[in-house]
């Protein structure tokens, strides 16, 4: 079976971490029961956004390929719903 | 990059004679990198305690002045021998000295008076050295041994005061004592096992047993060692900062992983490039540790930080120098410094221009300020030589 988990990924550069990626990183203890076991979070030392991302902001996440700015743990768990539906 | 020649590292150990609040024996060096020359004394003070440390110390610190001053070293010695005083009682010195005059191209003078026998080790075996012995005009009774000799890469040279041959002296297990022989043996085995041992440790080792020869380990004497090592430097290579031109990216990438010596990467985005153009995946972890980011890895690399956070704190760590290095991201860069001979930084010159944006909630420094702050302290407080190279 094909491994169909949805890839979280955090950005740790400095712009990202300042901004408050360090909180980020714990992510799984938000995690709802459901989403558990069906996302696979990692950590990038950069994601190469800050510099040009024009008026969006730090901290950066990529879920599946798709940029979150301003990332908090709300706006996370917002967009794994629309995904694993 | 440039080749560097050998390196000299010289460390000492001591133990005080039990009950004693100072050392008698006395250790002073100084290195002078415009002539690449090191010079090193270990003097042993008449009886214990602080008065036979004052002796030392007077001794060893008049010795260094006029050697580094003078080029000869058998005369300057033998003038300093000539004029310290003799204990009119037992008749012999105040102060024993033995000065190791090292040269970086392995040109080593060493004069003794009074201190057993240094050992020379190459190849793990102690090989002898033929002394050319001087008598004091003035007091007849006083001669000191001098020695030219030439240094190969990884060989040893190691000093010592009386307490450690004399080690365990009137004890029902030695005694003679440790003697000369019992030390030669030890470090024998010790280098057989440890081949790489540093000379801190070795001297630690020494010390450590020499004390456990002595009865209830008190120490009778003061225990002293002195070990220098000829070795071959320790590289460290440390790139932070993508290169001002973006095309030049795939070069110094290349120069970066085919540097000969460890290699550390400062910078997320330095990390993404030098990943990118060698097609080597790196691997983050996912813990904050003392308000860092954490590490990553990736073949051939040692180690892989944040760039400017890390690199503050790392800075930090230097200028403290706690007892214990926080076991951290900042705290793994300073052992690698440490440990480090000679420290390149490879340093690009392209801003981050988002690390200027008003609404940061810290202040983060240039990166060529950082860079510069941080040579300063590693060849100042650590003698360390570094080469910055801006990029």
């Amino acid at each position: 079976m094909e491994n169909d988990k949805v890839k979280i990924q955090i950005c740790m550069g400095t712009t990202c971490f300042v901004m408050g990626a360090a909180k980020l990183q714990e992510l799984e203890k938000y995690l709802p029961p459901q989403f558990r076991g069906k996302v696979e979070i990692s950590a990038q030392p950069c994601l190469n956004v800050c510099q040009d991302s024009g008026y969006l902001k730090a901290p950066f996440v990529k879920i599946n390929d798709e940029l979150i700015d301003g990332a908090t743990v709300g706006k996370i768990l917002e967009k794994l719903e629309e995904i694993i539906v | 990059m440039k080749q560097y020649p050998l390196f000299i590292d010289i460390d000492v150990a001591q133990q005080k004679k039990f009950n004693q609040n100072a050392y008698g024996d006395f250790f002073i060096s100084k290195r002078s990198p415009e002539e690449q020359r090191l010079i090193a004394v270990l003097s042993d003070g008449l009886g214990s305690g602080i008065k036979a440390n004052i002796l030392a110390n007077m001794t060893a610190t008049m010795i260094l002045k006029f050697i580094a001053a003078e080029r000869n070293i058998a005369k300057s010695a033998e003038i300093v021998m000539n004029s310290l005083p003799i204990c009119q009682v037992r008749k012999i010195s105040y102060a024993t000295f033995s000065v190791v005059d090292c040269s970086e191209n392995g040109t080593v003078k060493i004069v003794e008076e009074g201190n057993p026998e240094f050992l020379h080790i190459r190849n793990g075996k102690v090989i002898p050295s033929e002394p050319k012995i001087v008598v004091s005009k003035k007091f007849p009774t006083r001669s000191m041994r001098t020695y030219t000799i030439q240094l190969e890469a990884e060989d040893r040279l190691i000093f010592c005061s009386d307490g450690v041959t004399q080690a365990g002296l009137g004890g029902s297990l030695f005694k003679l004592g440790w003697r000369r022989d019992g030390l030669v043996k030890f470090v024998e085995d010790k280098i057989e096992v440890l081949p790489d041992i540093s000379c801190r440790q070795l001297a630690q080792d020494i010390v450590a047993e020499a004390q456990t020869k002595e009865p209830e380990r008190k120490a009778k004497d003061d225990i002293s060692c002195m070990v220098l090592h000829m070795r071959k430097p320790r590289n460290l290579l440390v790139f932070t900062g993508p290169p001002y031109y973006a095309d030049r990216d795939a070069e110094y990438a290349h120069l970066f992983i085919n540097y000969n010596g460890k290699k550390a990467i400062c910078g997320g985005t330095t990390a993404n490039l030098v990943s990118r153009e060698l097609g080597l995946p790196i691997t983050t972890e996912m813990f904050v540790k003392g308000h860092l980011p954490a590490y990553s890895y990736m073949t051939g690399v040692d180690l892989i930080t944040e760039g400017i956070l890390t690199l503050t704190k790392a800075i930090e760590y230097l200028e403290d120098a706690p007892e214990q290095i926080p076991d951290d991201a900042a705290g793994k860069l300073v052992n690698l410094f440490l440990d480090s001979d000679y420290i390149t930084f490879m340093v690009g010159a392209k801003v981050n221009q988002a690390h200027f944006d008003p609404d940061l909630p810290l202040e983060l420094e240039i990166r060529k300020n950082v860079v510069k702050r941080m040579e300063k302290i590693l060849t100042q407080k650590y003698v360390k030589q570094v080469n910055l190279r801006f990029i």
